[in-house]
Parts: C-alpha cells; structure tokens; sequence
C-alpha cells in the first residue's frame, strides 16, 4: 500500500502533465485553424497545376508535339534510381504522425529495393530524419526548421537539388511523400509520384481532340516554367498540408492525453480516499484499543 | 449559344471561376483573345488585364502579374501568380481594386509601358461603362 503522501505526490504530478497537454492543444487548435486556411488556399492552385500538368503529359505522350522530349513526361518503365522526398514534423507529441510517412518511406525502400532500383532520400523534418539516421539509413539531404514555418521560397530551394539531377539524369523517379490534412480529427498519408508526370488514363473525349500548342513556341522556356512552378508549387503544398496535418495529429494527441489525465486524476484520487479512511480507522481502532486496556 | 470555361487561380485561391463568352489574355507574345473551339494550347502570359465578357454581354476585368494560361476547346484555365479583380459594388471600391492592380502589375518591375497600357485598358473600360460592377 503506498503511503498517503506518495500518492498525493502523483496526484500534483499528474495534474501538472495535465495543465501542459491542455495547453499544448489549445496552442495547436489556434495554429491548426491558421495552417487549415493557408492549405485549403493554395490546395486548388495545387490541384489546377496538377491538372493542367497530366493534361499536357497526355497530349505530349500522344502527339509527340514538336520535339518536345523532355524527361518530365517520359515513361520510364525501369527506373534505376528514386529520389523520395519525405515531410515530417520537427516535433513530436504528435501520435503516429511522424510514425506514419516513416512507415511509408520504408515501404517504399523496401520495395524499390527488392526491385534492385537505388533509392536516394531526402528529408525534411527533424523527426523524419532523426530516425533514419538512427537506423543508419543513408540521407542525401537533410532540412531542418521548414516544417514549422514552411515559406514558397524555403521549398524552392529543396526541391530545386532533386529537380537537377532529375533533369541531368542521375535520378530517374522523384516521389514526395507527406502527411496531409483531411480534417480536424483525421490525417491522410500522400505519396505522390512528382515526375514523370502521370498522364490520367482517361479523358473527356471534346478536351483530347486537338494537338497542343505553346506559346512562345521556338522554345521549351514555357515548359520549363511551367514544369518549375510545378515543382515548387507541390513542395510547397505539401509543407502546407504536413503543417496542418501535424497541428490537427497533434491537438487530437493531446486531447487524449488530457482526457487520460484527468481519468488518471480520478483514479488516484479515489485510492487516496481509500487509504486516507484506512489510516484514521486504523487511528480509531488504536484509540480505542488502548482505552480498553486502560479498563 | 457557346459558351468557354474559365477559370483564374492563384496561390491565394480562386478568382474566377465561370462560363463566359470570350476572353482576352496578355499573352508574352501578345495580347490574344480567345472564343470557344479555340485550338488547345499553353501560353506563357506577363502582366496585364485579362477581361473577360460574360455571358450578359457585360466585362470583367482582372489584372495578373505573371502565369500561365492553358486553352483547350472549351475551357481556359488560367495560373496565375498574383491577380486581383477590378470589381466592387461603389465608385470608391473600384478605385480601390484599381489602386491595388496597378501596384502589383508595379511590384514584378515589369517596364513602364506595360503598366501604362495595362492602366490605360483598365480606366477606358471602367469608364465607358461595360464593367460590369
């Protein structure tokens, strides 16, 4: 039987841990509402970009246009190298968020590798990256300090090393792998496969009739713009959406954890009673015992 | 009667999103409009207005500082990398939205012609009074 004092001693402990888990949610609910918005912003410019992209893949792949081979649209039926990009969060606390894509990415290796195709990664987020280097799985680079306040430029400039190698042919695959908002108690994990894009396997008939043309045509430049704001734009997307995503794991983490305390809180403070009573009857029995014996 | 698709998105969201009858787009090799059954094709656009007749007969007119604008039959999608739509319901509201256009036709540097000729459309349609406010 543990003493009154110990558990008095848990009590206060327990409910200190309380104060800060509730804290922590009413902090992520207020970041999580600002993460949401910034998301569901940019997620039709994302979706349209994408859209016109896969649309453009399927014209390429079917006409050929105009000596357009870029690489971008190229199926490559054997790729021999992966580039995966992964998001995860720089903090914890945050349930099985980070656990989450990091399963995912090591699906993927596991895969890629049983195929024999070389598998590169790229993290962002301490989290993320913490584990594969405890695991002393090679990362070609590492970014720390995007995901908590992600900016287009920062996610430029991450994309930007994949994308040249990309185009100089190191790697043949690059696929991004993130943790996205769906809503305020559920995440959804994305793998996306960057490029080669993807053209949809189907079309309405009125939008496919026609051959594609670019305007200014003696160049690939529209191409190459329109490929790079691709490019960033994602990179860009998903540090959104993993933000929000982590903000609404994280409030959902710490509501349990509030709501176990408070249980625990209970808990303990019934076994205090308990004891507490135990203590003054055994008191009582001793008082009275002894006045017995003064008879 | 025949009408296009159109759609304008930017980074801050959607801007417009519709069936109109034409479009005029600042294309970086010109100025083109478009009509439905235009021919599919991807065009490189730098700052300037896009207007936009609707189905009324009556403009719309936003300014873009620079994107992309894909065409195709039946639709035109525009992605733009900043746009804000001259619109509003009092005189004070349009000359506000006009304020903020020409700054970010400003803000990218683009030379001085191109926000003179992009001002100029802008204060000749909100005058003759196709706009439709």
């Amino acid at each position: 039987m543990s003493s009154l004092k110990e558990i008095k001693r848990k009590i206060k402990s327990v409910e200190n841990t309380k104060k800060t888990t509730r804290a922590m949610k009413l902090v992520s609910t207020a970041k999580l509402n600002r993460a949401k918005i910034a998301a569901q912003q940019s997620r039709v410019y994302a979706d349209k970009i994408n859209e016109v992209l896969s649309e453009i893949a399927f014209k390429i792949n079917q006409y050929k246009v105009g000596g357009i081979e870029s690489r971008f649209f190229d199926e490559i039926s054997s790729p021999k190298k992966v580039d995966i990009i992964f998001v995860t969060a720089d903090k914890g606390l945050c349930g099985g968020f980070n656990i989450q894509t990091i399963k995912a990415v090591s699906n993927l290796m596991q895969e890629y590798k049983s195929k024999k195709i070389k598998v590169r990664l790229r993290g962002v987020g301490k989290k993320g990256l913490a584990y594969f280097k405890f695991k002393d799985i090679e990362l070609h680079s590492e970014y720390v300090g995007v995901s908590s306040s992600p900016s287009y430029e920062k996610a430029s400039e991450i994309i930007k090393d994949a994308i040249d190698d990309f185009i100089k042919g190191v790697t043949d695959k690059i696929i991004l792998v993130h943790n996205g908002y769906l809503n305020m108690i559920s995440q959804e994990l994305k793998i996306v496969d960057l490029v080669p894009v993807n053209p949809p396997e189907y079309f309405e008939e009125e939008s496919s009739k026609s051959m594609m043309e670019l305007e200014p045509e003696e160049d690939e430049t529209i191409l190459e713009s329109l490929m790079k704001k691709y490019f960033e734009y994602n990179m860009y997307y998903a540090l959104i959406d993993s933000l929000a995503a982590e903000h609404s794991a994280r409030m959902q983490a710490m509501e349990n954890a509030t709501n176990n305390a408070t249980e625990r809180v209970e808990m303990l403070t019934l076994a205090y009673n308990k004891a507490r009573q135990e203590s003054i009857t055994t008191e009582l029995i001793e008082i009275i015992s002894g006045v017995e014996s003064m008879k | 009667m025949n009408t296009l698709k159109l759609e304008i998105v930017t980074p801050e969201g959607l801007i417009f999103s519709g069936n109109v009858k034409n479009v005029t787009l600042p294309g970086s090799e010109g100025e083109f409009g478009v009509y439905p059954n235009h021919a599919s094709l991807v065009s490189l656009l730098k700052a300037g207005v896009i207007d936009i007749e609707l189905e009324d007969s009556k403009h719309e007119i936003v300014a873009i500082n620079w994107g992309h604008a894909k065409v195709s039959e039946n639709s035109v999608t525009v992605l733009a990398d900043g746009a804000v739509a001259i619109s509003g319901g009092s005189d004070s509201q349009v000359a506000e939205s006009l304020a903020k256009a020409k700054e970010l036709i400003k803000s990218i540097g683009e030379s001085s012609i191109a926000i003179a000729t992009a001002t100029a459309k802008i204060e000749s349609m909100s005058k003759s009074g196709i706009l439709k406010l």
